[in-house]
This record gives structure tokens, sequence and C-alpha cells, in this order.
């Protein structure tokens, strides 16, 4: 979704554009009854890309990734891979290969025989199919797991086995549905460092659903925001977090304090007093810093370093430890709930719960934003 | 799309075929002519009244609520017992004992039926009666009962009567407060099913009542001596009767499949 | 509880059990065994052993006991296919009402032995629905004779009895196939059919082997059905059996047919689950 002509990820688009487009989406939608699950989306994926469709739970990300494999036909638009029209294409036909949420592995068959069946029902001699299993199973460290069961290996060597399975069939485009979710915490850390490494062996092209910000950072080279059926958001990791493009996309990754205000005939209003030249249209606005980008300062301190240019009042109300942050809870003078995250160097030992603080920041790191 | 067309009619087919049976004596038992064809000329009742008069009918009736109502307690309390050791034990020696239990559901009734003759009347020269039908009856009601208990068991919270130890209940009263009233719908519902399938039995009961007669042993000297309709009425009894205690019991035991 | 008094408990908890398993079925089940070695001489049990029986039941009953096996073979194959249709009906081609119909199936399992057998009858007789409704619509203009008292018409009524028997064991491992893995073989470049072959089949092959079982045996050791349905030619080994305990008093024999049948029941089950075995099973 390029609405903004104005923005960086309409520039990124361009510069993309000029390669030719592995998958093509134009148009595509897709709706249940009165339901719209996605609506009529165009995206543009690129031979080598590590894509991350990101979204909360029922935004339409898993609908999108099943279009693309075939798995669910789309009420409208065309779907392209590799410049061939796929749209009435069943999934054994596609040149697309998925990771499935929940893994989907063959519970009859060994390990062996699991991650050879694509290559069986291609035709693959089987000299040539033993071959190709085994490294697979090298990629993933499970070379002597061959003649496993299914049910006798853990989470991680499950999700592995899923992974290659797919990955066996050198797909154009390698799809993955939630590939960590059912992981926990450490493991899932070890899998995503497993992807990356496995991305840049393969130099294939990687498109992964995820509910996870985190894991869409750490694994994405280009990420998707989507939000109620829409991709709100298209752009590198970076762009997303330090550009938002709308209030939920700002929330949903990372943490982000927004404060309201108006914009009138190029002049932003915020509701806590703050005024400053903005240009665009009049209408409701709000102005997002994220946590760490704010400083605490005591009320009767001058800015604490020049580049603060901003501050505004507000009253601490809960303090955390985290570790390496600390996280201030505040209100600021006007109502609104905000964050602060520090390094725990910069804590300000003299600040109590109840006090009234100044924060502080540069206007450098604020984006306006009005949807 | 005409293979979902295919698919539907087939099965429509199917069920009728399963249904049809027990959906025609029921409306048999309610026709006028004594002859069994379409199309039913009138209805009537007179055929209830008139297996009612029948000699023997009731004395079949009471020996069959005797039987099933002895077999559908001995076989809940044993299999209960059974099926609460059972559940506790490893998987793998709790599956094969299962497996060995079920062996008298899987034999055909009739070698049951000959080999427990043969048993009661030449080795232990035991005389006939409703008593060798109870005690033939529980062989493949209690595996039923043990089944239906332990797949309860499965999904049973034991935690719960280790917080009633830790709070102070003996064993027998973790027992009849906790365990109890939460198994209680499936006992009841493999008591029924187990009822259910005693009350059906015609084979094994067929040869070890001796001189005495259940419903279906009366029913089968209805059959042997030609038709009458009221026939059809003693069939509707055992049917209705099994039938519905089944219903109940897969209600109470919440079967989902 | 320790573990030593927990499993004092447990044996004390499954022993009546246990007890009434080996003296209401293992015992009467052996000596049933051990009879088939002993011989009768005037109507009075003896017991020297000798193999006679079986000698007799070789000599004498191989024709009926070949054509039994093949009549319940031909049951269990019909019963099993449709058993299948019906479960993978319920299982896949319906959107929550494969319970139901699961449950209905469940139900038509209780509701009389006699009673369907004897509704057959009805149903398949001169005067019966088949022929009531085949006459009213003009096809045929007088009764059929042939719909009852021949093999068909046990085939028949079996199948409707051993029908709701099979379809629970399909069923229950059709239930137990997840339905990603479906999705994964279609995306792995399998077609339909092949999904089928390679995925669904395999993971129920032993419900399809038990529901065989099942009515395989159910239908060989039979009598009541080619008793009322059969007429006089179908002469199945479970007429012969009861009449044994019947007019005739010779347990030995009818116990050495008996054993003769499972036995044979037994081989043939083997077989199929070999043949299904071989059939039906992932290729590396």
């Amino acid at each position: 979704m390029y609405q903004d002509p104005c923005s960086a990820s309409a520039a990124y688009a361009r510069h993309q554009e000029q390669m030719s487009s592995l998958v093509e989406l134009r148009g595509i939608s897709r709706t249940y009854g009165p339901i719209i699950a996605v609506e009529p989306t165009d995206l543009d994926i690129k031979e080598g890309e590590f894509v991350a469709i990101l979204g909360p739970s029922g935004c339409g990300k898993t609908t999108l990734l099943r279009m693309i494999g075939g798995f669910i036909s789309p009420s409208s638009g065309v779907i392209k891979l590799d410049g061939q029209d796929m749209t009435r294409v069943g999934p054994e036909a596609r040149p697309t290969n998925m990771v499935f949420q929940g893994y989907g592995l063959f519970p009859h068959m060994t390990v062996a025989q699991n991650v050879g069946y694509g290559l069986r029902l291609a035709g693959i001699a089987a000299e040539e199919r033993a071959r190709r299993v085994q490294d697979a199973l090298r990629l993933v460290h499970l070379d002597d797991f061959g003649g496993r069961r299914i049910d006798e290996l853990s989470g991680g060597q499950r999700q592995r086995i899923a992974l290659v399975r797919a990955l066996v069939m050198r797909p154009k485009v390698l799809l993955l549905d939630e590939p960590l979710a059912a992981l926990d915490l450490k493991l899932r850390r070890a899998m995503q460092d497993e992807f990356r490494r496995i991305h840049a062996v393969t130099g294939g092209t990687f498109v992964f659903v995820t509910h996870d910000q985190e894991e869409a950072m750490s694994l994405a080279t280009r990420i998707c925001v989507m939000e109620r059926g829409r991709i709100v958001q298209d752009g590198t990791p970076r762009e997303i977090y330090l550009q938002p493009r709308t209030r939920f996309v700002s929330r949903f990754i990372g943490e982000a304090n927004l404060f309201h205000g108006r914009r009138q005939s190029g002049h932003v209003h915020l509701d806590n007093g703050l005024s400053f030249a903005h240009e665009g249209d009049d209408g409701e606005v709000d102005c997002v810093v994220r946590p760490e980008n704010m400083v605490i300062a005591s009320t009767s301190d001058t800015s604490p370093s020049k580049r603060y240019d901003m501050n505004i009042t507000a009253k601490l109300v809960d303090m955390t430890f985290m570790g390496p942050n600390v996280q201030y809870k505040l209100i600021t003078g006007n109502g609104e709930d905000a964050m602060v995250e520090t390094s725990n160097e910069d804590r300000k030992s003299s600040i109590e719960t109840g006090a009234n603080v100044m924060l502080w920041w540069n206007s450098a790191v604020q984006r306006i934003v009005t949807e | 799309m005409p293979q979902t067309l295919i698919w539907n009619s087939g099965m429509v087919l199917l069920v009728a075929f399963m249904l049809s049976p027990l959906l025609m004596l029921i409306v048999f038992c309610f026709s006028e002519s004594p002859l069994l064809s379409f199309p039913i000329q009138g209805w009537s009742l007179k055929w209830f009244a008139n297996a009612y008069y029948r000699p023997g009918f009731f004395p079949a009736f009471i020996n069959s609520l005797i039987v099933t109502a002895c077999v559908g307690a001995i076989s809940t309390v044993v299999g209960t017992l059974a099926a609460m050791a059972i559940c506790r034990l490893p998987a793998r020696i709790s599956g094969s004992l299962m497996a060995l239990l079920a062996l008298p559901l899987m034999a055909p009734p009739l070698l049951l039926g000959v080999a427990l003759l043969t048993y009661y009347a030449t080795w232990l020269n035991v005389p006939l009666g409703l008593h060798t039908v109870v005690a033939s009856h529980i062989v493949f009601t209690q595996p039923l009962v043990i089944l239906v208990i332990a797949a309860r068991m499965a999904s049973f919270d034991f935690a719960a009567i280790e917080s009633a130890r830790d709070l102070g209940a003996s064993p027998l009263r973790a027992f009849f407060e906790i365990t109890l009233p939460l198994i209680r719908p499936s006992i009841v519902g493999g008591a029924l099913i187990a009822m259910a399938l005693s009350l059906d039995d015609f084979l094994v009961t067929f040869f070890t009542i001796g001189g005495s007669n259940t419903l279906p042993t009366f029913m089968w000297g209805m059959l042997r001596k030609g038709v009458d309709p009221s026939i059809n009425v003693v069939a509707g009894l055992i049917m209705t009767l099994s039938i519905g205690a089944t219903l109940l019991g897969f209600r109470l035991t919440g079967y989902r499949g | 509880m320790n573990w030593e008094a927990f499993r004092a408990g447990a044996i004390a908890r499954i022993a009546p059990s246990l007890v009434i398993f080996a003296s209401l079925f293992l015992l009467p089940i052996s000596y049933f065994f051990v009879i088939s070695f002993w011989r009768v001489r005037s109507y009075q049990l003896r017991t020297d052993l000798t193999l006679d029986q079986y000698r007799e039941v070789f000599q004498n009953f191989a024709y009926p006991l070949a054509y039994t096996l093949a009549v319940a073979f031909a049951i269990a194959a019909v019963t099993t296919l449709l058993a299948f249709a019906y479960a993978y009906y319920c299982r896949f081609k319906t959107w929550r009402f494969g319970i139901t119909l699961v449950f209905l199936a469940l139900l038509t399992l209780f509701g009389g032995y006699l009673t369907k057998i004897y509704m057959w009858k009805t149903i398949l007789g001169s005067a019966g629905l088949l022929n009531s409704a085949l006459l009213q619509l003009e096809l045929i203009s007088e009764p059929l004779t042939v719909l009852l008292y021949n093999v068909g018409a046990v085939i028949i009524t079996l199948v409707h009895y051993t029908l709701p028997l099979a379809i629970l064991p399909i069923y229950g491992s059709l239930r137990g196939v997840d339905d990603v893995p479906l999705e994964a073989a279609r995306d792995l470049g399998a077609s339909r059919s092949r999904v089928f072959f390679d995925i669904i089949l395999p993971q129920c092959r032993l419900g399809i082997l038990s529901a065989f079982s099942l009515s395989f045996i159910f239908a060989a050791g039979d009598y009541v059905t080619p008793l009322m349905v059969g007429g006089t030619s179908t002469s199945m080994i479970g007429l012969l059996i009861e009449a044994q305990f019947g007019a005739r008093l010779n347990s030995p024999l009818g116990s050495a047919l008996s054993f003769s049948v499972i036995t044979s029941c037994a081989l043939i089950i083997l077989l199929v689950a070999a043949v299904l075995h071989v059939l039906v099973r992932p290729r590396d």
C-alpha cells in the first residue's frame, strides 16, 4: 500500500520496483459472507527478501499467506508467482512451499520419509532423493534423525524438520505460518538465529506470518504490518519502528507515547500545551515519542542536554526496575499516560514516586500521525 | 457440485438402510392389519393388548428386568473399581489390560454362549437359570463399563483428590466427596449402556437360561411359531428400552464420538 | 500414598474384574477347547484325547466352513467399505453434522439383534416393503421371491447388523487424522487422491482392520441370520455348531467346529492385516 507518495516507504517501494517481482499480488481480497478477512491488497515481493507479515490475531495475515500458498482462493484479484498467473492454481502446482503452524508433519512416516515425500511426488529418483534428504537434514544438524519417528522428536526438532521438508523442494517462495509460535522463548531465540542462517545459506525468498513484533524485527528484511485486513505500513524494520505511519503501527511495534492534539494551518497544538510548526491537513493528530527517547528531570532543572527541545510536566506514578532498563510510568499535566525507559545508569535516584517531574525529548525523534 | 451431490445422496441411502428396519418396526406396532405389508390399512393398539395377555410375556418381562438390574449393578461396581485402578497404571500396562478384559466383547456371541453352556452344564454341573444368565452377561458388560469410566478418568484431575487429602479428608472420604461426584455421570452412563447390552442379548441368554425366558428368548419362541404381529410389540419394547437406556447413557457420559 | 501401598490397592480394586474374566471367560473357553479333543459315546462325554473331531471337521465340514468364511469375508468387505465411506463422510464431508451422524449409527447398534433379522425377513419377504414398493411402481407384476431365503438376504442382514460396529473404529481413527498434514501434503505436490492414499489411509489402517475383524468374526459365527433369512441352501457353520448343542448333543464336535472357525478367522485376519500393511504404508 503506497498511498503516501512522500513517505520513505514509498521511496523504498520505488527502489524495489526496479527489480522484477517474484510474488505479485494485485487487488487480492478475501471475504467470508459479510466478513472481510482481507481487503483488496497489492503486494510485491522480490527475490531474496525475508518478508514478515505482522499483525494481531484476526488481522487477515494468515489468510493472505494462505492465498499465496494456494490454500484459499481469493475473492478478487490476481496472484502472480514468477510472472505466471497462479490465481486459480492449487497448492500442489505452485512453486511455493509452506511451513505450517503446528508443523503438519506426517505422523505415520519417519523423518526421512517426511522430508522426502514431496521429492517422491515430484518423481525424483531414489538415490538423488536420499542425497537431497540427507543434505537437508545436515542443514539443520539432524543428520542422524532420518529413521526416527515423528513422535520421538522434540518441539524444536519437529520445527526444523517441517522447515527442511519445505526447503528440500527448493521453493521459489518459502511461506512460514507462525513458525515459532509453539516454542518456548529460549528455543524461539535459537530458531530465529537458525532461520537467519538458513535464509543466508539458501538465498531463498521467505515470507512469514507472525504476531510477534520482536520476531518480525529480528528476522525480516521487510515488514508488512496488517490491521483489519489491510496492510497499513510496508517497509524495513527500521522504518517501521522509527517512522510509524499510524497510531496502530506505533503502538503495535514497540512501546509508544501518544500525545493528542490538533493541527491547524501548519501548526500542531498538543493538548499538553506544546505547539510547533508541522505541515499537513488540518485535523486531529497524535505526536508519537518512543519511551527510550525521553528523559526525566526534576522540575527545577533546565534542559538536561542541548538536544532536548521539547518538555512537558508530568507526575511519576510507578517505577519498575527491569534489569538493563528502568521503566517509569507517568501521568502528564493534562492527564495522558506516558512511559519513559532509561538505562539503569541514568536512574534518577532522587526522584520518588508521586513527584512532579519534567519530560524532555528532541523534536527530531517525534512523529506526527493522523490515522 | 456433482461430487457433493453423489456423496450426500449416497449417505442418505446409507442412513435409510441403517434406520429403515427400526422405523418400520415402530410403524407395524400400530398397524391394524395382521399382515406386515404396505400400505398400512388402518391404525390400532390391539397388538399391545395382545402381547400383554399372551401367556409367558409377563414372566419374561420380569426376568428381563431382574437380569438387567443385576447385570447393571454388578458390572458397574466391579467395572468402576477396575477402571479406577487401571487409569493410574502406566499407559502400556493399562492398555494391554483393557484389551485383555475387552476380549469377551470381540468373541462371537454364539461361541461364548455354547462355551458357557458347556462350562455350566458339563463341568460345574450348576442348574441353568437367571443366575447363570447374569454371570454370563457380566463377562461382556464389565469391559464396556471399564472403557467408559476409564475414558472419563483419563481427563480426571487427580490433584483434586490430593488437595482433598491435603485438606484433611481420609481416602474413603475423598472418594465419596470428590471422586464419585465427578465421575458419577460416567458411572451411570456406563451402567445404562451395560444394561442395554444385557437386555438386548439373545444368543448368550438362549444357551445359558435353561427353561425360563427373557424378552429376547420369548420373542424367539414367538418367531419360531409363526407370524404374529404381537411380536412387533415385544420387539418394539426391547428396542425402546435398549435405545432409551443407550441415549440416556450417552447423554450422561457426554459422548462425542 | 506411597507406591507400594498404592499398588496393593490397585490390585485389590482390579481383582474382582480379573476373577470374573478368568472364571467366566478364560476357564470356559479353555475348557471348551479341551472338549474338542474328547468324544461322545452313547450320549456320554468321554475324556479320551483324540483328534477325531478335527478329522470330522475336515472330512465332512470343509465345504460349509469354506462357504461360511467366503460369505463372512464378503460381508466384512462390504461392511468395511460402507463403514469407511460413512465415517469418511462424517469426518471430512460434513460440517458439524458429522458427530450427529456417527451418533445415529451408534444408536442402531442397539435396538435388537433378533428384531433386525426379523425386520429384514419382513422387508425382503413376498409381501414386504421392497416388493410392495416395486409392485406399486409397476416395475414388477408379481412379488419377487428371490429376495429372501438365500445368501443375498444373509449378506444384507449381516451387513446391516455389523455396519454400526464397523463405523466406530474407523471414525475413531479418522478423527485422529490431523488436518494440517493433509494441507502440507497438498503443498508438497500431492493431488487430492494422493493425499487420501498417502496420508489419510495409512493412518486409519488399524481402524479399518478392527472394523473388518469385528464384522468378519461376527458374520462367521452367527447362526440366527442364516436360520431365519438364509433358507435351506445357506449352510453356514453357525447352524451346524448350534445343532451339536441342540438336537445332536455332540459338544466335542461343536467345539471343534467353533475353534476351526475361530482359527480360520484369525488366520484370514492376519492375512488381511499383512496385505493392508504391504499395500498401505509410507514409502521411502
